[in-house]
């Protein structure tokens, strides 16, 4: 009985482990006989095939057609590319050469200074065999400034009809292979690589310098409007949008909260500023978003964003579907501070490289066409998309970034540890040994290049140093020393007049600080420029003041590629001017930095100037270099030239961390500095 | 089991009872059971495994069981491809809705095998890269099996090779899929465009106004915007894994440069083995539209010739300098590595592009698609990258971080406000057991005076973002700062607008590299270097605010509310970090000689302190994976500072006194 019992629990206990193992096993088996059905919602995916690797490839090397060479062709005869209309053969030797067709009879003030302009520029030539490009000026139909075909048409072949402004003559004959710069036009019309898309620019557009952009800080105004919105009848309506859904389909005005609408003449005051993408007159306010610092963002734009060759429009507005504004409206109230930052500044720089004037429109037409033809030594994206810009940053110099002053950020590089000293000479003409010794005492002169530029013969003996000494015979011209020398190997260079005197740990010093700023001049001795009221005009100073806005170029360190600006990019009157006026090459020189830069020079300190700068005795030039009576129509000429005032000035100096403190002299790097 | 147990010890009159053979029986039994249940449990808890392997919820299927249809020869045919097409013209956008993560979705129709009337099939079912390719789709973020959630269709007809279909059929096969809607949103992938004997540069089939990722476009087939230009696949690729090692490819190993020439069509497979190779390819195909050309700059890793040019060729490739040809190199690896080297980098780049153009706001940058990852690395992009010099009626706005020393605050507001460009004052009042003062005990001032109060003590409030800052720029002082001059603050002041995306401040400190220890050290002696400032008194830009408060990497900034300390070092190598640039210290040293003044100097002097200090060094070097500090030799002074100049026609005589 008592057995029976036990075996019972025991059974028992059997039964119910049995009955725990097949519900448990039978569950895990059941999911592995049968597999799941899809559940609704769980992604189910491409199927894995078992036969995946027995399929075929797509391509079997022996279909693989035999060479054709008849090369793809335009399916409607009429249409061009590149490689079809254009014949870069013309083009070889120096570049892009540009013949401009002269105007046939009576013609408009706004005509004749866009000739001279581009007849000023680099990139022109007088004689229509020997140019690359042949460019026809279509201005405005209304003023019958409307050209017949030329004579030298060819077909269109190399040739560019430009047509600034909207209104332009009718296609009177067939352009056949010419190319179309014009103003925003059609996507359809548009053949990308072949036409250039300009801005659409208004009739007062500035010929040349222009206004700057509006922006005046970084980041948006607190509480300024998020949006901006383009009238019908011009101007700008902003709608302060809040975070309820306020799209620009004329709701805002019907529902207007407080102070939410605001009418505006001129320019927008908004983070965005929305642009109808239909209208091609739309393209103006897109041009007006630009200058004012407002993000544009563009609804669906039937018409080629203008350059978009070249610029990456990606960086400065916002192309977005116009089918979508709910969407649209939430990703700029959502956009992260650091992409309106980063857009905001874009459209600054953009504006004020390519559009702010004619002159810079017509100069980026022809980079753009320059480019093409190039190929490899065009200007890498990089020039073109961050500044200054591709029109300050010549591709002739270098395709490599690094080579030049501005990008060293970007490229995660750094300018060369050492310098080269260019000495020049000027009449009397003295060796400068005592300058030769105290220069290529530094530990970072790799060179010293002396310029000889006076009458007298060469010395046949200079001082033993122990870098390499290059004389160089010039010319005589104030030019010369800023030509870009083929043995000037080094980032940056000491420029140098025989009569300065500076001290190895000067210039030591002063090239460390160069280091830290390479796209800027770092001077020893300044020049303040001021506007005179009394003569309406601009004046400049060298005497002492609380600020400065150039640094003398006879002791100073700056990059050498301003070299090759200086001597590629500046119109041949310029380098005239300097020659004549041999004052003016320093006021030059620093109006070319500024006008990349945007920021003013860097002055160091300088231990001799307190014996002379006391009063600066007139007529009386002392044994250093001082400017001569300052000539006051060189700054102003050169500011029309500019087409603005480009200098900024700066009430600071970089001095060694210790400078004069009241510490042991012991502890100072540079203690030759303070040295009364 | 327990039962079992109990019997055991209660039974010793029973074991003697039972057979051998059941006592065998029953442990066996017990055993089964035991392992049994042990075995489940494991199947329980490991289910990962075995359900990974995709095999396991994936249908089992071979490409020949693949449901038949049949077309009839009357089925309608799409419309020839509307060259006009563009995105806001023939793509329905409608349909991708809002999606919060800008992302499209893709949805790839079931595959069928297509047979005429006669039973004749309309092409191979599917080739292997084809194959490939949707696995990739389905594997990506863009896949939905949901149709009505999806935005792009891929068909899964195989149209990658020209050659191995009937066009007519193909494309009456494209009408009839269920959303076909005039091929609006369909997405198709061709590789091998046209056939003998001209070669057409697009897909011969009828598709309307469907997408074409396509192989080969010239300047005349490619709508700009609409298609996608894309690689023509190097089976090859697959089968030759290591290409140094690759016999027949010996070519492409030595050259720099590798010509591609345009065969009878204009997509090339052996591009991609030229870039594979690092060679650097010379394409000589007039018309041709390089692959992903809408994003790729195939300036910086090719070399385009024009066909008329071909003798020139090599003066032209003599030209370019020895740097360039290297960076080109690079490129072309990365171009390949990141976007050739298989079907499924094709396949997503494709997407890529379009998921970009339907959500431009959240699309990838140039640099991201072109840069190598070594300059992506390398390179700093500053916040405040334009040239700008800001306007000096802007002014500034003082912050000032207080616990509880009123006193000392209250002089240093009185002090701060006789600066002129001061245009407001906040004091950020960190103390949450006391009351700031009434209003009436405050420092009557010319500006705005704001009190905002905080509710933790934490030092991270000094560089919260606060909506009352309406300048750009911003002093950070302490409450104990009362030694720096109106002159000082002011010149400061304009110091920092000459360098507004840097730090500009008043004591300066350096890192240096502890040799002995083999870590950094924080310096506070009297050096010719400086890399840090003190925020204690600094100008900076308001955008830092942002950053430090939201970009802050890894734990740093509740490090330093849990440390109660280094808030300004961190600050230092944030501003370094995202500008690349070194900090300005202005006007010269100062001895902070007052007895309260302990702030900067004081308690800087403290050893554990400095301990400290230099922990939070190596603690954000560690963070930052990186010493992002720079170390210059130079301060802003006055221009006339300790010139022989008389003083009273200094802009700013008052600096350096005590």
């Amino acid at each position: 009985m008592q057995s029976w019992r036990r075996r019972k629990s025991l059974w028992l206990a059997l039964s119910a482990s049995w009955l725990l193992l097949v519900l448990l096993g039978g569950f895990s088996l059941l999911r592995l006989a049968l597999p799941p059905r899809p559940q609704p919602g769980a992604s189910q995916g491409w199927p894995r095939w078992l036969d995946a690797e027995l399929l075929q490839s797509f391509s079997q090397p022996r279909e693989l057609p035999e060479d054709t060479a008849s090369p793809p062709q335009a399916p409607h005869g009429g249409s061009c590319n590149w490689e079809a209309c254009f014949d870069t053969s013309k083009c070889r030797g120096d570049g892009l050469k540009v013949f401009v067709y002269p105007a046939v009879g009576p013609i408009s003030e706004t005509h004749r200074r866009i000739l001279a302009s581009i007849e000023g520029s680099r990139f022109h030539t007088f004689s229509p065999a020997g140019a690359c490009l042949l460019l026809l000026l279509s201005l405005d139909a209304q003023t019958g400034e409307c050209s017949s075909m030329p004579l030298q048409w060819n077909r269109g072949r190399n040739h560019l009809v430009l047509r600034l402004y909207p209104a332009a003559c009718p296609r009177t004959f067939q352009l056949g292979q010419a190319m179309v710069a014009e103003a925003s036009p059609t996507v359809d019309s548009f053949r990308p690589g072949f036409d250039v898309a300009l801005p659409f620019l208004p009739e007062a557009h500035p010929l040349r310098g222009g206004a700057p952009g509006q922006l005046r800080q970084h980041s948006p105004q607190p509480g300024v409007a998020l949006l901006a919105l383009e009238e019908e009848r011009g101007g700008w309506r902003t709608a302060d949008t809040g975070s309820s859904a306020c799209p620009w389909d004329g709701r805002c005005e019907q529902d207007p909260g407080p102070g939410q609408t605001q009418h505006q003449e001129t320019l927008p005051n908004a983070t965005f500023c929305l642009i109808s993408g239909h209208r091609p007159e739309a393209a103006s306010r897109f041009l007006q978003a630009l200058q004012a610092g407002c993000i544009p963002v563009l609804l669906s734009p039937r018409w080629e964003l203008p350059f978009s060759e070249v610029i990456d429009w990606t960086k400065a507005a916002i192309v977005a579907d116009e089918r979508l504004p709910l969407q649209v409206l939430a990703a700029l109230q959502e956009m992260s501070p650091a992409r309106v930052l980063a857009l905001r500044q874009q459209t600054q720089f953009l504006w004020d490289a390519y559009f702010s004037s004619v002159e810079k429109v017509i100069h980026t037409t022809l980079e753009v066409i320059q480019d093409r033809i190039f190929g490899t030594s065009a200007h890498p994206s990089l020039l073109w998309n961050s500044p200054p810009g591709a029109l300050l940053a010549l591709s002739t110099f270098s395709t490599s970034p690094q080579d030049f002053p501005f990008y060293h950020l970007q490229q995660g590089s750094r300018p060369e540890g050492r310098f080269s000293a260019l000495i020049w000479v000027a009449p009397p003409g003295q060796p400068p040994l005592k300058l030769i010794q105290a220069v290529a005492g530094s530990q970072h002169c790799a060179q010293i290049l002396v310029l000889w530029s006076n009458e007298r013969p060469l010395p046949s003996r200079w001082p033993e140093t122990a870098v390499p000494l290059t004389v160089i015979d010039g010319h005589r011209k104030v030019s010369d020393r800023f030509y870009p020398y083929s043995t000037i190997r080094t980032d940056a260079i000491l420029s140098l007049d025989a009569r300065s005197s500076l001290s190895t740990s000067e210039v030591d010093f002063a090239f460390l600080v160069w280091q830290s700023f390479p796209e800027r001049m770092v001077g020893f001795l300044t020049l303040s420029h001021f506007w005179d009221e009394a003569h309406g005009g601009w004046g400049y100073t060298a005497e002492r003041t609380n600020e400065f806005s150039m640094v003398l170029t006879t002791a100073a360190f700056y990059h050498r590629y301003y070299h090759t600006l200086f001597t590629h990019s500046l119109p041949k009157a310029l380098r005239t001017l300097a020659d004549e006026a041999p004052t003016c090459v320093d006021v030059l020189m620093n109006f070319i930095v500024a006008a990349v830069t945007k920021l003013p020079p860097i002055k160091v300190p300088y231990g001799k100037q307190r014996q002379e700068a006391a009063p600066l005795a007139p007529g009386g030039p002392g044994p250093r270099s001082k400017p001569q009576a300052p000539a006051p129509d060189c700054i102003n000429q050169l500011a029309a030239a500019f087409g603005h005032m480009p200098l900024l000035s700066s009430c600071l100096r970089l001095d060694p961390v210790l400078f004069k403190d009241p510490v042991s002299v012991q502890r100072k790097k540079y203690r030759s500095l303070e040295k009364p | 089991m327990c039962a079992s147990v109990k019997y055991n010890i209660r039974g010793p009159a029973l074991i003697p009872r039972m057979k051998t053979k059941h006592r065998i029986y029953y442990i066996t039994l017990f055993s089964i059971v035991l392992l049994g249940l042990i075995a489940t449990g494991m199947f329980q808890f490991w289910p990962h495994s075995i359900e990974s392997s995709n095999d396991w919820n994936v249908e089992k299927r071979s490409v020949r069981d693949v449901p038949v249809v049949r077309l009839p020869a009357d089925s309608p045919i799409p419309e020839r491809g509307d060259l006009s097409c563009r995105m806001h013209t023939c793509f329905d956008v409608y349909r991708c809705g809002f999606n919060p993560k800008n992302k499209i979705k893709v949805y790839i129709y079931a595959l069928k095998k297509y047979v005429d009337d006669f039973g004749v099939s309309v092409s191979n079912t599917i080739s292997r890269e084809y194959n490939e390719l949707l696995m990739a789709i389905s594997d990506s973020d863009y896949y939905t099996d949901d149709i009505n959630r999806a935005c792009l269709f891929v068909p899964s007809i195989d149209v990658l090779n020209q050659n191995t279909l009937r066009i007519k059929e193909t494309a009456q096969a494209l009408a009839q899929l269920s959303r076909w809607d005039r091929g609006s949103n369909h997405l198709l992938f061709n590789m091998l465009p046209g056939g003998p004997p001209d070669y057409n540069t697009a897909l011969d089939v009828p598709r309307d106004r469907a997408l074409l990722a396509g192989g080969g476009f010239s300047t005349w087939t490619y709508r700009q915007g609409y298609d996608v230009s894309i690689p023509v696949y190097s089976p090859l690729s697959a089968e030759v894994d290591l290409p140094e090692k690759g016999p027949g490819r010996s070519f492409a190993l030595e050259a720099t440069f590798c010509v591609v020439l345009r065969g009878a069509r204009l997509g090339q497979a052996v591009l991609s083995d030229v870039l594979q190779a690092g060679c650097v390819p010379v394409v000589i195909a007039d018309s041709y539209i390089l692959p992903f050309s809408e994003v790729l700059d195939w300036k910086r890793a090719s070399v385009v010739v024009p066909e008329e040019k071909m003798s020139d060729v090599y003066s032209i490739l003599q030209s370019i300098p020895q740097r360039q040809i290297e960076e080109m190199q690079r490129q072309a690896r990365w171009f390949w590595e990141a976007y050739f080297q298989s079907i499924k980098a094709i396949a997503l780049a494709t997407l890529q592009i379009i998921n970009d153009r339907i959500y431009p706001y959240a699309a990838i940058s140039y640099e991201e698609w072109n840069d190598p990852p070594v300059v992506k690395w390398g390179s700093v992009s500053n916040p405040l990258f334009l040239p700008l010099i800001p306007p000096q009626s802007q002014g500034f706005t003082a912050i000032v971080l207080t616990y509880d020393r009123v006193e000392s605050l209250f002089r240093v507001i009185t002090e701060v406000s006789k600066v002129p460009s001061l245009s407001k004052l906040l004091v950020v009042w960190n103390n949450q057991n006391k009351n700031p003062p009434e209003d009436s005990l405050w420092p009557k001032i010319r500006v705005p005076l704001k009190v905002v109060r905080t509710a933790e003590n934490k030092l991270s409030n000094r560089f919260f973002p606060y909506d009352e800052i309406e300048t750009e720029a911003v002093l950070a002082i302490d409450d104990d700062i009362i030694m720096l001059t109106s002159d000082e603050l002011q010149f400061g002041y304009e110091v920092w607008r000459e360098f507004p995306d840097r730090l500009v401040g008043y004591p300066g400190r350096l890192h240096l590299w502890d040799h002995e220890m083999n870590k950094w050290k924080y310096e506070s002696e009297w050096t010719n270097e400086v890399s840090m400032v003190l925020t204690g008194a600094a100008f900076y830009h308001k955008y830092f605010n942002y950053l430090y408060t939201y970009k802050m990497p890894g734990d740093i900034k509740n490090w330093v509310d849990a440390h109660m300390n280094c808030e300004d070092i961190a600050m230092n190598f944030l501003v370094a970090n995202v500008t690349g640039k070194a900090v300005i210290k202005v006007t010269p040293r100062k001895k902070f000689k007052c007895p309260e003044c302990t702030a900067i100097d004081g308690l800087s002097l403290d050893q554990t302190h400095m301990v400290e200090r230099s922990e939070c060094i190596n603690k954000f070097a560690s963070v930052f994976g990186t010493m992002p500090l720079k170390v210059v030799e130079h301060r802003a002074d006055p221009v006339l500072y300790k010139d022989d100049f008389p003083e009273k026609l200094k802009s700013f005589p008052n600096i350096g006194s005590l």
